[in-house]
C-alpha cells in the first residue's frame, strides 16, 4: 500500500470524508481512476493505492514534483450530521482509504470513533488506522480477530464501512442503515458517462460518481453489483 | 481572443465552432459544471426513447487499448421529463442542442419527433440509428439502407427542424446507407458512432461488460473514423459531421481535411473536461499560424467519386 500525496488546495479545504478525486497521469491508462481522498494536511491531499497495472506503476514510480491532473472533491461523501456520540468505521483492505477524514470528522463532531480494519493476512493491513479505539480482524488470524472485520465490529449509532462490495453486503444485512462507499468501474466521474452504474433495490441505476459513492447500505441491490474489480482504485 | 471566424453552416442551422459535444458523453448538458461551454458550437443530448430506461446491468464499461468499450444501453428519463426537466435550460444557452432521438420502430422515431417538436430548447434532431448497446431497433436500422431510409423518413415527415442522421461503422460500405438517409431528407450526416467490440475477462472467463459487447470509442478508433467519415462525405452533398477518438485540435483537423464540415467530441470529455474547448481554441490557433482567416479557407481533401 503507497500513500501520494498532493498539493491541491482548493480540493484540501473542501473535500468531505467519503468524496474523492480522478486522477489522470502521464503513462496512465486512457480514463482517469478514482481515488478516495485519504487524509488532508494543510493544502496536501493523499490517496492510497496498490500498484496492480502498469498505470498505478507509473503513479508509484513518480518523483516528488511531477504533476497529475486532478479532478475533484467528487461525489456525496459521508454524513455525520444527526447528534450522534459513537461511530464504527469498518475497513476492508484499501477500504481503509475515505476512513482517516471520515474519523476526523467524527471527532470534530464529538463522535466517539471505534476503527475495526481486516485484510486477509497481517502484512496486508494498513498500519495507519486511528480512533478511539482500533480492532484488527485477518481472514487467516494473523493478527487480532480471526475473520472478517464486519464480524469484528461492535454496535455503534452510526456505521460507516468501505471495503470490497461482498464485505459491505455484509454491512448491510447486519446494519441497514450503514453508509458504505462502494466500488464501481468509472468513466467520467461527472456524472454524465453513467458507467459507474449502480443497481438500487427499488429499481434501476444510479451513479457511482453523482449520487454515490456513499450509500445507506440496504439501498443498494447487492447481487447485481459486481464484486471482483480489476483495478483497486476505491472511490 | 481568436479573429478566425470559426462560424460553420450545418445544413441551415449556423454553428458558432464547429466543435460539438457527442451525445451519450455529455449528458443533458446541465451535470459539467467544470467545463467550458463557450467554445460549443453545438450539444447533441443523451439518447432518448418515448419511454423511460433503465439501461445495462454493470459492469458497463471497461477500458482497452487506447479506448473504451461502453455499454450503457440508453439508459434514460424519458422524453417527457427531458421535455420537463432539461429542455427549458437548454432555451436559455447561446448553443443549440440537439436531441439524440431512438426507438424499437420507425413510428417510434416518427412519435419521437413529434413529442419533440416546437418544444423550446429543441434545435434539431440526430436520428440514432447506431448504438450497439440495444436489443430493439438501435444498430439494426443503421445497417439496412431501406429501414436507415424508413426512420429518417419518419422523423422528416414531422418536423421542419434540422435532421441528422448518427451512421454506424459497422457496415460494409458507408456511402450506400449515406445516399439513402441522404435521398430521404436528412440535412447532415454524423459519423461515426462507436464499434462494436468485445473484452474478456480472464478470471472468470466471460465478457467484461455485462452485455457482453460494447461500443468502442476512443483514439482507438481514430483512424477508422477519420476513413468512414471521408467516404460518407464524398459519398453525399449534404454536410458529414466527423466523430471518432477525437482529443485535440489536430485530431478534429482530420476529420475536417478530410471532408467533414464540423466535428463532434466524446470519450475525450470523460478524461479531460476542458478538450471541447481545447480543441476549438486548438483549431483557431492553427488556422491562424497558417494564414487562413476563417475556417471556410481550410483546404480539404475530398475527391469525388
Amino acid at each position: 500500500m503507497f500513500v501520494v500525496s498532493m498539493h491541491a488546495p482548493e480540493i484540501a479545504s473542501h473535500v468531505r470524508a467519503g468524496q474523492f478525486v480522478n486522477l489522470g497521469w502521464a503513462g496512465g491508462p486512457l480514463l482517469r481512476r478514482p481515488f478516495s481522498v485519504y487524509r488532508v494536511d494543510g493544502e496536501v491531499i493523499e490517496i492510497v493505492l496498490k500498484t496492480v497495472g502498469t498505470g498505478t506503476g507509473a503513479i508509484v514510480a513518480m518523483e516528488t514534483g511531477d504533476h497529475v491532473s486532478c479532478l475533484g472533491p467528487l461525489g456525496r461523501g459521508f454524513d455525520l450530521a444527526g447528534g450522534a456520540t459513537s461511530a464504527v468505521l469498518i475497513s476492508g483492505g484499501l477500504g481503509v482509504a475515505p476512513m482517516p477524514l471520515a474519523a476526523r470528522d467524527a471527532r470534530a463532531a464529538g463522535i466517539r470513533v471505534t476503527w475495526v480494519h481486516g485484510a486477509r493476512t497481517a502484512a496486508e493491513l494498513c498500519s495507519e488506522p486511528d480512533g478511539d479505539e482500533v480492532i484488527w480482524a485477518t481472514d487467516d488470524g494473523s493478527r487480532g480477530s480471526h475473520g472478517t472485520a464486519v464480524g469484528a465490529a461492535p454496535d455503534a449509532e452510526i456505521v460507516l464501512a468501505c471495503g470490497p462490495n461482498r464485505m459491505l453486503a455484509a454491512v448491510a444485512e447486519r446494519w441497514p442503515d450503514a453508509q458504505v462507499a462502494v466500488e464501481t468501474y468509472m468513466g467520467c466521474g461527472t456524472g454524465v458517462c453513467l458507467g459507474c452504474a449502480v443497481p438500487l433495490r427499488r429499481g434501476g441505476y444510479d451513479r457511482a460518481c453523482k449520487e454515490g459513492p456513499v450509500y445507506r447500505a440496504a439501498d443498494i441491490n447487492w447481487p447485481a453489483l459486481p464484486s471482483q474489480l480489476h483495478y483497486a482504485a476505491t472511490a | 481572443m481568436t479573429k478566425v471566424d470559426m462560424a460553420v453552416n450545418i445544413g441551415g442551422l449556423r454553428l458558432r465552432g464547429p466543435v460539438m459535444a457527442a451525445s451519450g458523453t455529455f449528458g443533458y448538458g446541465t451535470e459539467v459544471p467544470l467545463l467550458e461551454r463557450r467554445a460549443l458550437g453545438a450539444m447533441v443530448s443523451k439518447g432518448i426513447f418515448l419511454r423511460p430506461r433503465q439501461g445495462t446491468a454493470p459492469p458497463r464499461i471497461a477500458e482497452t487499448p487506447s479506448g473504451m468499450l461502453n455499454a450503457i444501453g440508453l439508459q434514460g428519463p424519458g422524453v417527457e421529463a427531458l421535455i420537463r426537466d432539461y429542455a427549458p435550460q437548454w432555451a436559455e444557452w447561446d448553443f443549440p442542442v440537439l436531441v439524440n432521438i431512438n426507438g424499437e420502430s420507425a413510428s417510434e422515431y416518427g412519435e419521437l419527433t413529434s413529442r419533440l417538436d416546437g418544444v423550446p430548447g429543441v434545435a434539431g434532431f440526430e436520428i440514432n440509428i447506431s448504438c450497439p448497446n440495444v436489443e430493439q431497433g438501435g444498430l439494426y436500422f443503421g445497417n439496412d439502407p431501406r429501414a436507415a431510409a424508413g426512420v429518417t423518413e419518419a422523423v422528416r415527415k414531422r418536423t421542419k427542424l434540422p435532421v441528422w442522421v448518427k451512421l454506424t461503422p459497422m457496415v460494409s460500405d458507408i456511402g450506400v446507407i449515406a445516399r439513402a438517409v441522404e435521398s430521404a431528407g436528412a440535412d447532415a450526416l454524423c459519423a461515426i458512432n462507436t464499434f462494436v467490440g468485445m473484452s474478456i475477462d480472464l478470471n472468470s472467463y466471460k465478457p467484461r461488460l455485462s452485455f457482453r459487447t460494447g461500443g468502442l470509442s476512443g483514439p482507438a478508433i481514430r483512424p477508422l473514423a477519420v476513413h468512414l467519415a471521408h467516404q460518407a462525405a464524398r459519398a453525399v452533398h449534404v454536410p458529414v459531421i466527423g466523430i471518432g477518438g477525437i482529443a485535440s485540435a489536430e485530431d478534429a483537423l482530420e476529420f475536417l481535411v478530410a471532408g467533414c464540415a464540423a466535428v463532434q467530441v466524446g470519450t475525450a470529455t470523460f478524461v479531460n473536461p476542458r478538450a471541447i474547448a481545447e480543441v476549438h481554441d486548438g483549431i483557431a490557433a492553427f488556422l491562424e499560424s497558417k494564414g487562413f482567416s476563417s475556417l471556410a479557407e481550410l483546404p480539404r481533401y475530398l475527391p469525388r467519386d
